[in-house]
Order: C-alpha cells, then structure tokens, then sequence
C-alpha cells in the first residue's frame, strides 16, 4: 500500500454516485453501514447454524447437517425460520428493561466495532466504513461495551444461574482486558499509531526476503510472543472455550443466555458470534497484516475473510478439543500471569524500538 | 507419594475368627444365632446397634458395613447389618436387629458407619423402622409427604397419595435471603446438564464455593426391589437388573442376581457358561466405562467434544459385540440361573475375529485419549487434587468400585471373593492414591485394559473349549422353591462398585424379601465430603467422577 491510502467506502459511494452535501455523506454512510453490517453479519449466518456444525462434526468424526439442500446447506433458512418461530418466554420477575436491551446491545456492540475494520478490497471497493486517528482505541471500547450486556442479561433474568454467569463476565472480561488492550499497545509503539490503516501499512513493509519472495512484516513474525498473549486474551474477551467460563454448559446452565428463548436467544447467540469474528478482525489487522495476501490488492477483502474464518476454526478447535479452566484458575492466570507477561512485552518493546530508533 | 501400600492384603492375612470366638467377643450383646448362607448371624437388643457396631468394627476388623436390610416379619420388624472387611470380603458376619412390632424403633449405626445415614433413611422410607440417634431421619425415596412405608406387610397399595400443595416443601421458594449470612441457595437439578439423570442437588453457595450440598435422590425410583419380590426366581426377575445400572453394564447386574439365587438354590454353574459370562461381564464393563470417561470429559470440557464422540464411538463397538453376543443392545436378559440364555453366536469364528479387532483396536484408542484428556495440562490443573476422598473416609461412606480404589484402597470382588472365571485368569486390579477426581478416572481408563485383558483369555479359551463340552446351562428345576427361611447375601464387582443382592426365601417360588445393595447409592453418599469448600466447577467434576446412575441410586 505505498499509494495514497485507498478511499474510505462511504466516499467511494459519494464519488460514484455523486450524492451531494451532509446529506448525501449520511445517505452513502448508512448504505456503506448496511452493506458491512451484512457482510459480517452473512458470515454469521453461515457460521452458527452451519459451519460451526460442520466444523465440529468433522473433528469429532460425524456428518453433522447433511440432509436439506447440498452439504446441508439449506439448514440455514430452515434454522432461521425455526428459531424466530418459537415462542418467546418472558420468566416472571425479570427485570424488564434490562433483560430486553441485553440482547439488542451485545451484537450491537460487536457489529460497531466493525466500523473501523479495513476489510479489505473488493474490486473497486474498499471495505472500510471510517480511518478515526484513535481506531484500535475505538474498536477495544466497543467490544468491551459486550460486558455490560453479559451483566444486564446476569442481572436482570432474575435467575441464579444467569447471576453467576454476569458476575463471571464480568470477573473474566476484567481479567483479561487490561492485557488484551496493553499487548496491543506494543503493536502501536511498532507502527507509531493508533489509525488501522496505519496499523496495516507498517505491516506491510518486507520484512525479510526468501528466495525473491517478500516476507511481510506482520507483527505476528515480529513479535510471536505478543501474538501468542494476544491470542489467548482475545479467546478470553471473546468467552470461547477455554475461558467459556460465563456460559459454562454443564457448570451454570448457559450462564447469562440461561432464560433467553426464540429471537432473543438469537441475538445473543449472533452477538456471540459476530463477537467471534471481530475478535478475529482485530487480530487480523494488529498482528496478520490486515487484509494483506498476494495476489493484486482488489481481492484481498478474500484473505481478510480467510484470516478471520481461520480465527474461527481455531476458536472451534479449542471448543473440541480442550477443557475449561475453573473460574478461579482464570482470574489467576489473567491477573498474575497475562499482566505481568504482557506489560514485559511492552517494555521490552519500547526497549527495543526506542533503541532501533 | 508414600510408598508404603495404604492396604497390602498379602502382609498379614487377616486372622479369621470364627463364628464362636466372635460369639464370645460380643459377649452379653447376643441374644441368639441366626445364621445366613452367606455369613454367622448374631441377633442383638435394638438399643445395642452401635455398641456391637463398633466391637465388630474396631475389634475384629469389620471395616465396611455392604449394606442394611430392612424387613417386617408377621411378628417383628428386623433390620440387618451386613458387615465385611476391605481386606478380605469372604469374612462376613449378619447383625441381625429385631424390633417390636408396634413400635419398630432400633438404635442407630450411623454414628460407627457413616454409610448407615442413607441406608436407615431407606429402611424407615420403604419399610417403617425408625432409627434413634440418626442425625436426619427423613424419608429419602420417596416425596416427604407419602403416606405409609410400601414394603412393610400392612400397606394399603390402594391408598391414594394425595398431598395437598402446602404440604408440599417448594424448592424454588421466592426468598432465600436472611440477615446473618450471604450464602445463596441454588438447585442443581432435577434438570440440569450435568447431574447425569434426575438428581437435585440442594446446594449452598458462599460466592462460587460450596458450603453444603445435599443429595435429593428417589426421582427414578420404580419399585424394583418390591417388583423382583413378586417374580419367580426362575425366569422373571432376571430382566429387572438389566434396568438398574442401566448405562450398559447390564450384564454385570445380572450376574449379582445370578450369583445371590445360584448361592440360595445351590446351583452349579458349568465352567464353559462361566467363561462366556466372564467375557461378557467385561465387555459390559468396558461399555460402561467408556460412557463414564465421555461423560466426565463432557462434565470437565463443557458441550460436545472429540473425546466423548470418541469414547461413545469405542463404546458401539463394544455395544455391537453385546448385541452378537445377546441379541440385545441395552436390555440384555442373557443370563439364567445356572447359566447363559444361549451358546456364542455363529459362526463363532466371525464372533471371535471381530472381538479381536476390537481388542486390538483398544490400546491404540486409549492411549488417545491418554493423549487428548489425561495428559492435557488443563485437564490436570482441573481434575488434579479436585473433589478428595481420602481411603478412611471413603471406607466409612462404605465406597466401593473404582470410586475406591482410586482412593487408593485395593478392593476388588472379583479378586478377593472370586466368582465367575475370574481367579482363573491373569489380570490385575487397579489402585491409584490421588484420592482425587484424576484418579478415579485413571482408574477407569486402566480397568478397560484390564477388562480387555480378560476378554482376550476368555476369547481363547472359548475357541479352544471342546464342541462337546460347551454345555450352557446346568439342570435347573422349571419352579425354583428354595428352602423356608434361608438368607443370603452375595454381590459381585458391578461398573460402579459393589453390587449385591441380599434374598430371603419363604418356601415359595417368589423371594420373600429382595434387597438390593447399590453400589451408586453409597457413592453418592460422599458427594458432600469431596464438594464442601470447593468451587462449583469442581462439584460438577467429582459428580462426574463418581460416575453414577440414578437408575441404580433410586432403583
């Protein structure tokens, strides 16, 4: 990317259009809103009722959906159908504005933070809604907002189960945040600022070269130690097996979903998901090289969505193949072992940054 | 780790003392003799149970109260203790414990054996005794509210059950808050993921840790003691075991009845029939671990996960075996008194080769999930010094099976009161001392191979057995009446522990009283000395460890 850095989506709308005026920028931000918000939400369709199927069966040796449509495909609008025709059941006593808001404000919350995501080109267009200076900031604060929805869904189901699942939330997102959010920081001390596409465009410099291929320097190959604590953070932050600690099937139910049925069951679990793959985003673009791949720059929305379906397919590994940690081992190892290594990693690096420079 | 063995059965063999110098240890306390099949009887006064309790315990060496029998007789309630060694299960010795007929009341023998709260809990439940001294005597199978104990003889089974809703203790009442403490009530159960079946657990929380836990059991309770008692001998109680440990380890519960009525009736069982229910035992054991291990990953790794599937998948194979072998995947009838229902399948060649590849397969199966659960280090920091039962306590609670031997306590039926093929055959029986929720499943995973082991001499002693000599069944008369007033208790290595039937005969072709001792049942027991101060997580996982069926807790 050493052009000038290509032209945000909703004024590539403007331009192509030649929509006029505040309004105009309104009308192109709110299509460009609904056109990602789509994207990412398709992904979640895919992924819930399908993929997450597939993927499982296959590491534990079944077939998983098979029946409706090619690989089962069709599951997918048979799933939506069947859960929004459920009925919804409202348990006595719940809170009522806050157990209805839980559900809206979790996806909203993973799908804001996909506002300042570059996904990519496609074709002539690149998939980036807007390049704020405080970018990495920004999509961390709306991730983190995802607590305050696990807690009101803890709170207000009037369930105890659900009450421990909220406190759990939010125990583990303390936990886990502080080292996710400085870890990241050291990718900022490397690339000199908090704008994504900045963030993106120091990655692409070479690295190193083998054999006449250039080998970018993502800041996975820089800094595989900040890559390995910023992965384990982000399965923490996104509640994934092994730290699914507020759900905890078999201990506390489902946790904080525990009451919710039919839509707003739905939600949560789109929000869980959508929270997947911004988790995913984040890592793709602080550590992967955004959606740098090679190949010309127009298709490279498609790495993008490689890397984050890889992020996915890792998550459903672990969900596989390995056992939850107790809700106390996690503060324990959030507390007195990722702080202490991730504040290491951030010293260290501004060390050697500073020295370099 | 301590070298030295927490029981070392070969150092000095426990001297038995017989019937006469125990007589004349219990002095004044015996009232008469009465003796069973199976063991010396001493008939004591009511209000003598924990003195001679103890005698027997702390004196003589009989460290493990199997099981408590309750019974009404036309003229007098009777309780009986059935009272055995760790160290050597063939010393056995009765307590038997008359108690008036109007007024049944009789000493409790909680305060020697811990194990007798929930076994004179049921005995006052089902059959009216009530027991002095016990901490908490409530009804425990049945709802607090029934009206009358079914198995004593006046029982009007036509009597409705009707309670009116106050009567009724709500477990979901609206407030458990109070002012001096800020602990939480929570149900676990009856429906919740991981409590394995219909099982509630009163639990009080202070934060996530636990500070009391109370097992609420009876939801699968169906009579089946009551149900055996009105089938013949002969042929129609021997489906009822099948619907205990229901968990595939059918044949295991068969052979505790077989074992108990052959002993009564004084059948022979042939040798060729002897060898084929070995296999199959095994196999069912083989079964029922394996769902023991998928559960317990289940319970520890949350959600469907490869090691269940894994386990479920090594589980059908040996299901299909079963299947050859019973012509049944779950209920599988197969054994009759003196025998097995029918030869191995043929060709008995196809049986024997697709029982060798399964035992071929195994080795390679488990050291996977060696690889994928035991060796995994999350799996460790979360099953590993979790959920302990040190041996004392776990003798005291009267555990049995793998439950105990992985508190270390080497104690095992099929070797110490052999039966079957089994003294026969080389294998061994497994202990691990971590008394904790890593060993009990370590325990399980080593006892597949050594049931493989089994399985695989068996396998080569069939097909080598003369075709003239393989004779299936011994000469059972078609009505079994075994003599007037005899009784017997005898119990078997079942998947979870001991499994033991205790029968009294009345000349009939019925049993006048069929008492089952669960092995689950006095598992379960101890839930609350692995769970207290531990975290939920962790109740979740020694549950899990203890691998029990409610079908055999409630029976």
């Amino acid at each position: 990317m050493a052009d000038a850095p290509a032209q945000l989506f909703p004024e590539f709308i403007v331009d192509t259009f030649g929509l006029p005026g505040v309004l105009g920028e309104v009308v192109a931000a709110l299509i460009a809103a609904f056109v990602v918000g789509n994207i990412v939400l398709a992904f979640t369709g895919v992924a819930g009722p399908w993929a997450k199927r597939k993927i499982t069966a296959a590491f534990t040796d079944r077939i998983a959906v098979s029946r409706i449509g090619p690989f089962g495909l069709l599951i997918i609008p048979a799933a939506a159908v069947q859960l929004l025709a459920k009925e919804l059941i409202v348990p006595e006593g719940v809170d009522r504005p806050t157990w209805d808001l839980a559900p809206i404000i979790l996806p909203a919350s993973a799908l804001l933070g996909f506002a300042v995501i570059p996904m990519g080109q496609l074709g002539p267009v690149n998939l980036h809604l807007a390049d704020p200076e405080v970018g990495l900031a920004l999509v961390f604060a709306f991730a983190s907002i995802a607590s305050v929805s696990l807690v009101m869904a803890g709170y207000g189901s009037n369930n105890k189960y659900s009450m421990l699942g909220g406190l759990r939330a939010v125990a583990q997102n303390l936990a886990y945040e502080i080292p996710l959010i400085v870890t990241a920081m050291s990718v900022v001390i490397f690339a000199g600022t908090l704008e994504m596409s900045g963030i993106v465009a120091a990655q692409s410099e070479t690295l190193f070269s083998v054999g006449g291929f250039d080998i970018p320097a993502w800041y996975a190959l820089v800094n595989p130690f900040a890559f390995v604590l910023f992965l384990t953070a982000n399965m923490a932050e996104i509640g994934r097996n092994p730290f699914d600690i507020p759900e905890a099937p078999t201990e506390i139910v489902a946790g904080y979903q525990t009451e919710y049925s039919s839509s707003y069951f739905v939600l949560f679990y789109l929000g869980e998901f959508v929270h997947i793959f911004l988790g995913g985003a984040i890592l793709a673009v602080t550590f992967l090289g955004g959606a740098a791949g090679p190949g010309p720059e127009s298709i490279s929305f498609l790495w993008f969505v490689v890397k984050i379906w890889g992020f996915f397919l890792f998550t459903q590994w672990c969900r596989s193949a390995l056992p939850r940690v107790r809700i106390d081992q996690l503060i324990e190892i959030g507390w007195k072992g990722m702080l202490v290594l991730s504040f290491a990693n951030l010293v260290l690096t501004a060390v050697i940054v500073g020295g370099i420079a | 780790m301590s070298l030295e063995p927490l029981d070392s059965p070969d150092a000095d063999v426990i001297p038995e003392r017989t019937p006469e110098e125990l007589e004349a240890l219990l002095g004044d306390l015996v009232l008469a003799r009465d003796d069973h099949l199976n063991a010396p009887g001493f008939v004591i006064r009511p209000d003598t149970v924990q003195e001679t309790l103890s005698i027997l315990k702390e004196q003589a060496g009989y460290d493990h109260l199997s099981l408590v029998t309750a019974q009404e007789y036309e003229n007098r309630y009777e309780s009986i203790y059935h009272l055995k060694k760790f160290d050597d299960p063939t010393q056995e010795v009765s307590v038997v414990v008359p108690a008036d007929k109007d007024q049944p009341v009789s000493e409790s023998g909680e305060a020697v054996f811990r194990t007798a709260d929930w076994h004179e809990r049921e005995a006052y439940d089902l059959v009216g005794i009530e027991y002095d001294d016990h901490p908490d005597l409530r009804r425990i199978l049945l709802p607090q509210t029934w009206q009358g104990h079914p198995l004593s003889l006046d029982y009007d089974m036509n009597q409705p059950q009707i309670a009116a809703l106050p009567a009724h203790v709500n477990p979901i009442q609206d407030h458990h808050r109070d002012d001096e403490s800020d602990t939480m009530f929570l149900n676990i159960g009856p429906h919740h993921p991981a409590t394995h079946g219909v099982l509630h657990l009163k639990t009080v929380l202070d934060g996530e840790q636990v500070v009391d836990i109370e097992s609420d059991i009876g939801y699968l309770h169906r009579c089946e003691e009551q149900m055996a008692q009105s089938g013949t001998y002969r042929h129609q109680i021997m489906p009822y075991p099948d619907r205990w440990d229901y968990i595939s380890a059918g044949l295991l519960n068969e052979w505790a009845y077989a074992r108990a009525a052959e002993d009564l009736a004084d059948i022979e069982v042939p040798e060729y029939a002897q060898v084929i229910r070995t296999m199959g035992a095994e196999m069912c054991r083989i079964a029922a671990h394996m769902l023991a291990l998928a559960t317990f990953a289940l319970d520890v790794n949350g959600d469907f996960t490869a090691t269940f599937m894994y386990a479920i998948n090594d589980r059908e194979r040996v299901q299909n075996l079963l299947e050859d072998l019973t012509g049944q995947r779950l209920m599988f009838n197969y054994f009759r008194l003196g025998g097995v229902v029918w030869d191995l399948p043929e060709p008995r060649e196809e049986f024997f080769s697709k029982t060798r590849d399964f035992l071929d397969q195994l080795p390679g199966n488990i050291e996977e999930y060696h690889n994928l659960v035991t060796s995994n280090e999350i799996f460790q920091m979360r099953t590993i010094d979790t959920g302990i039962l040190p041996p004392e306590v776990a003798k005291n609670y009267g555990a049995t099976g793998p439950v105990l031997r992985g508190s270390g306590v080497d104690y095992d039926l099929r070797r110490d009161d052999p039966y079957g093929y089994y003294d026969e055959l080389d294998w061994d029986v497994i202990t691990e001392d971590g008394c904790d929720n890593y060993s009990r499943l370590l325990v399980r995973m080593q006892e597949v191979e050594e049931s493989a082991k089994i399985i695989g001499q068996c396998v080569d002693l069939l097909e080598d057995w003369p075709e003239d000599e393989r004779t299936i069944q011994a000469n059972v008369p078609r009505t079994l009446r075994p003599d007037d007033d005899n009784e017997i208790y005898r119990a078997v290595e079942a998947a979870k522990g001991e499994l033991g039937i205790y029968i009294r005969s009345d000349g009939t072709d019925k049993p006048a009283r069929f008492k089952i001792r669960s092995p689950c049942f006095s598992n379960l027991q101890t839930l609350p000395e692995m769970a207290n101060g531990e975290y939920i997580p962790d109740v979740i996982a020694a549950l899990g460890s203890l691998d029990i069926v409610l079908g055999e807790v409630d029976r």
